[in-house]
């Protein structure tokens, strides 16, 4: 290397220092018509070689100044001319502020230095190695869409513009993350959303300022109404669809770049328990799978405590025969009801923990020893009685029910609390418990929007999907409070 | 507002300190009481207590051990309540007696009023009032309570279910509740009955294992027919026909069998399929009258003699047959309860006082003169609804 003037070895080197001399920072050389020196700049893997070869190396090696009508161009808009006339990229820019370009360097740009010259142009050719649209992973169903996003932003907005084909479909984005610059784009309906939930989401992302975001769950922590709750204010669904159905209620998706998590906001109460197969199959069995999915929410929370309740301080609410079979299982077990149910509540915990947290090779060896040492051993070495290990399943199944995982969460916090009250209370301490919950629950809110809404307030109206689904020709409006502007989804057919 | 939530919490918090009775007790802490039986010794009250023991219970063990189901204590002290906790020398568990399922009472202490052992169970908190209780005839309620029965292992259990079964399926028994019996002892103008239990065979034997290891038992617990009280005091039985009778009357029936004679030998069956009756008092110039009023539905159940029932007369013939038949029933009983006991039974004394209350204000000082002397005057509708899958019976077509 050695052409051009210490000026450009000095803007290069510039760019070269301000990276550390990292040698993942490719610098390739060249003089344009043979006359003009100039430095291509790219860091190793975030472009895409092959078209930065075909629409940037390569017309620049072959230009000749005199095959464009100016025979020797003056110098000042050589940039303009590389632009307009010889560069075959498609997103490109001339700027001079090196912070800016190194920022752009690092996301994928290639950056064309002349010597000469202070200001640069950035090309686009980003071409990082990603994972394919797949299946969901979190979130599956059996009828409706089979796509999931993935940790590219850019995808994940193409995979929403892609079902909802509306110039009305707006996108604010900005880089949250002193550090990570993390782009983050907000999506709504301009037609539908509402602006006072569009700008308190404006409002509550401008005011984060942390180095790095690497998951929306950050996000969520941030811009959550209130911080300690045991229940999700913000919804999150890895489902274009899911996401599509929540624009078109009138909420705001908040897309964070490099996790398929899309955050959807106001997320209330009953959004955790629609799932997006509600709406694609037939309304009366979407009605009775979704009242199911609130039995098992209160099985999944109550379960453990009311047996523990009931065994220890009500025995008299039990039929007689049902009252002297637990009471046989119960004989010889060494613990009260409530460190029984505590004890295997933990295990179940411990072994789920295992399970998500494991490499896949081992999962079969810790699996057997779960299911043998659980439902078995324990059994028949009469520490823990049989029905109790039914009670400790089915709560366990139940909190996997509901569609969205922050809700099962939330159960399973706070069923170790209701197990408490119970064995010190008995039912009458659940009910205490349920009196708390229902006041922190109606003392929710997300984005403004009351939590247990359309239950508390009560919207009649909305009551056509809550509880139950009604068929699509009688779904006439949009969500009421989440929407002021565009209330009808359709006309009345009459 | 905010003060408003705070105070709001803080009664929240002293309920919770405040409950009435709450405890925390394990299963296996519990004995769980299924039969108690009162007698009277002396001026003491003797109290058994049937407790089953769940492990020789539960279904999960299919090769039952030596060991008995249940296991009874006996205490005997002044007041019940003493005894109960007198219980606990010889019990490692709490009695808990919210599982009774029946309340068994020698007759010796029936003859001389249970309205002193009641109250206990209607006052203590634990117990729930939904068992049935019954009369030990003729032996003491520690040695009905002593017997194991087969299919029911649990003997309490068995008396429970037999008499919930036959309550349902024959006339002649009637089963009380606690609550039932009480509000009949304290209602004006009546009186309560209650079924009683015999042990049929050898009750030594009734006690042991063997019992139960034979197709037939040498001891069993059998229902036997009404105990008659007046006030709180037993003072007679009714016969099967009484006992019919009484029931009829009292609208209890739920389906039974009744036979009625063929005009030319041999005997016919009815399976009652409903039967609705009511009993109004009518005070007609100072003189009170009770009408009786019986809607019956039935089917034949059982052909044992020539008759052609494919007849719409024979069916006629028989509806009067089986009216006539259900007026004696009823007739009888109150003869007896009349004649024999002179203890309104019926609440034909509610009756009245429902219809006249003025009349009632008089009359009640001596209803029991008034009720010997009663007029009461049946009506029977009785209706034979269907013959069952045949038309007449092969019995006639049998050759020779």
């Amino acid at each position: 290397m050695g052409s051009g003037s210490a000026q450009h070895r000095n803007h290069i080197n510039l760019f070269r220092e301000a990276l550390g001399q990292s040698p993942d920072l490719i610098i390739r050389e060249m003089k344009i018509s043979n006359t003009v020196p100039a430095a291509i700049l790219y860091m190793d893997g975030l472009v895409d070689v092959q078209s930065l070869h075909d629409f940037v190396i390569k017309p620049l090696m072959s230009v000749k100044f005199k095959d464009l009508n100016v025979v020797l161009p003056s110098k000042q808009n050589l940039l303009e001319l590389l632009v307009e006339e010889v560069l075959g990229a498609g997103e490109m820019e001339i700027s001079g502020n090196s912070e800016e370009l190194i920022k752009h360097l690092l996301s994928g740009n290639a950056i064309l230095l002349l010597e000469e010259k202070r200001d640069c142009i950035r090309i686009k050719v980003a071409g990082l190695e990603e994972r394919n649209v797949t299946e969901p992973l979190t979130q599956s169903v059996v009828r409706g869409p089979m796509e999931a996003f993935t940790e590219n932003s850019q995808t994940n907005i193409a995979l929403i513009r892609r079902k909802i084909k509306d110039p009305n479909l707006w996108l604010e984005s900005s880089s949250i993350g002193n550090v990570t610059q993390t782009k983050v784009s907000i999506l709504y309906i301009s037609s539908i959303a509402s602006d006072k939930v569009l700008n308190e989401v404006r409002a509550r992302l401008k005011k984060i300022n942390i180095d790095g975001i690497l998951e929306s769950g950050y996000i969520e922590e941030f811009i959550q109404d209130k911080t300690y709750t045991p229940f999700p204010t913000v919804y999150n669904s890895e489902r274009p669809d899911t996401i599509a159905a929540g624009l078109l209620e009138g909420r705001v998706a908040i897309v964070v770049d490099g996790t398929p998590f899309v955050l959807l906001v106001p997320g209330l109460f009953i959004h955790f328990f629609q799932s997006s197969e509600d709406y694609a199959q037939r309304s009366d069995i979407s009605s009775l799978i979704r009242l199911m999915r609130y039995l098992a929410f209160c099985i999944a929370l109550f379960a453990p405590s009311l047996y523990i309740a009931i065994t220890t301080f009500h025995q008299e609410m039990l039929p007689t025969s049902l009252l002297i079979n637990l009471a046989s299982q119960r004989e010889g077990v060494p613990f009260p009801a409530f460190i029984e149910a505590l004890l295997m509540e933990v295990t179940y915990e411990i072994l789920r923990e295992a399970g998500v947290r494991m490499p896949r090779t081992v999962g079969q060896a810790v699996s057997i020893v779960g299911t043998l040492v659980i439902g078995q051993a324990a059994v028949q070495a009469g520490i823990i009685s049989a029905v109790m290990v039914i009670i400790v399943s089915i709560t366990a199944i139940s909190s996997y029910v509901m569609p969205s995982g922050s809700m099962s969460i939330s159960v399973r916090m706070l069923r170790f609390i209701f197990m408490g009250l119970a064995a010190s209370f008995g039912i009458f301490g659940i009910l205490i418990g349920i009196f708390g919950l229902i006041f922190h629950l109606c003392n929710l809110s997300s984005f403004g929007i009351p939590y247990m809404s359309p239950l508390a307030p009560f919207i009649a109206q909305d009551q056509k999907d809550t509880l139950f689904r009604l068929p699509w020709p009688r779904l006439l409006t949009r969500p009421l409070l989440v929407n002021k502007k565009n209330i009808k989804r359709q006309k009345q057919v009459k | 507002m905010k003060r408003l939530a705070f105070i709001l919490l803080f009664v929240l918090l002293i309920a919770l300190f405040t409950t009435g009775c709450w405890n925390r007790r394990e299963l296996n802490t519990l004995a769980i009481q299924l039969g108690t039986g009162i007698d009277k010794i002396g001026d003491q009250y003797k109290l058994s207590v049937q407790v089953v023991d769940p492990g020789e219970v539960a279904a999960a063990k299919s090769s039952s051990t030596e060991r008995s189901p249940v296991v009874m204590y006996k205490a005997t002290a002044p007041s019940l309540f003493e005894a109960y906790r007198t219980m606990t020398v010889n019990s490692p568990r709490k009695i808990y007696g919210s599982h009774i399922r029946v309340l068994i009472i020698g007759e010796s202490l029936a003859r001389d009023g249970i309205d002193k052992v009641l109250d206990l169970f209607s006052r203590d908190a634990e117990n729930r009032t939904d068992y049935y209780i019954m009369i030990a005839r003729g032996t003491t309620a520690e040695s009905v309570l002593k017997i194991l029965t087969p299919l029911e292992k649990i003997p309490a259990n068995k008396l429970f279910a037999s008499l919930d079964t036959s309550s349902k399926a024959w006339a002649p028994t009637t089963a009380f509740t606690l609550d039932k019996l009480i509000s009949q002892m304290v209602t004006e103008g009546q009186h309560p009955v209650l079924t009683g239990v015999i042990i049929k065979g050898e009750p030594k034997l009734g006690e042991t294992q063997t019992n139960i290891k034979q197709i037939e038992p040498s001891a069993t617990l059998t229902l036997s027919d009404l105990a008659v009280f007046k006030g709180p005091r037993l003072i007679g039985w009714l016969n099967r026909d009484e006992s019919k009778g009484y029931n009829i009357i009292m609208d209890n029936i739920r389906s039974t069998a009744s036979n009625i004679a063929c005009p030319n030998g041999g005997s016919i069956t009815l399976e009652l399929l409903r039967s609705k009756t009511k009993v109004k008092g009518k005070v007609i110039s100072g003189e009170p009258t009770i009408h009786v009023q019986v809607k019956t539905e039935a089917n034949i159940a059982e052909v044992n003699c020539k008759l052609d029932i494919q007849d719409p007369m024979t069916i006629k013939y028989l509806e009067n047959q089986a009216m006539q038949k259900t007026i004696d029933l009823m007739k009888k009983s109150v003869k007896t309860a009349q004649t024999r006991y002179n203890s309104d039974i019926f609440g034909f004394g509610q009756a009245i006082y429902r219809s006249d209350p003025k009349y009632w204000s008089t009359a009640s000082k001596h209803w029991e003169d008034l009720f010997s002397q009663l007029q009461v005057k049946y009506k029977v509708e009785f209706f034979i609804r269907r013959t069952g899958t045949t038309g007449n019976s092969f019995v006639q077509d049998i050759k020779g």
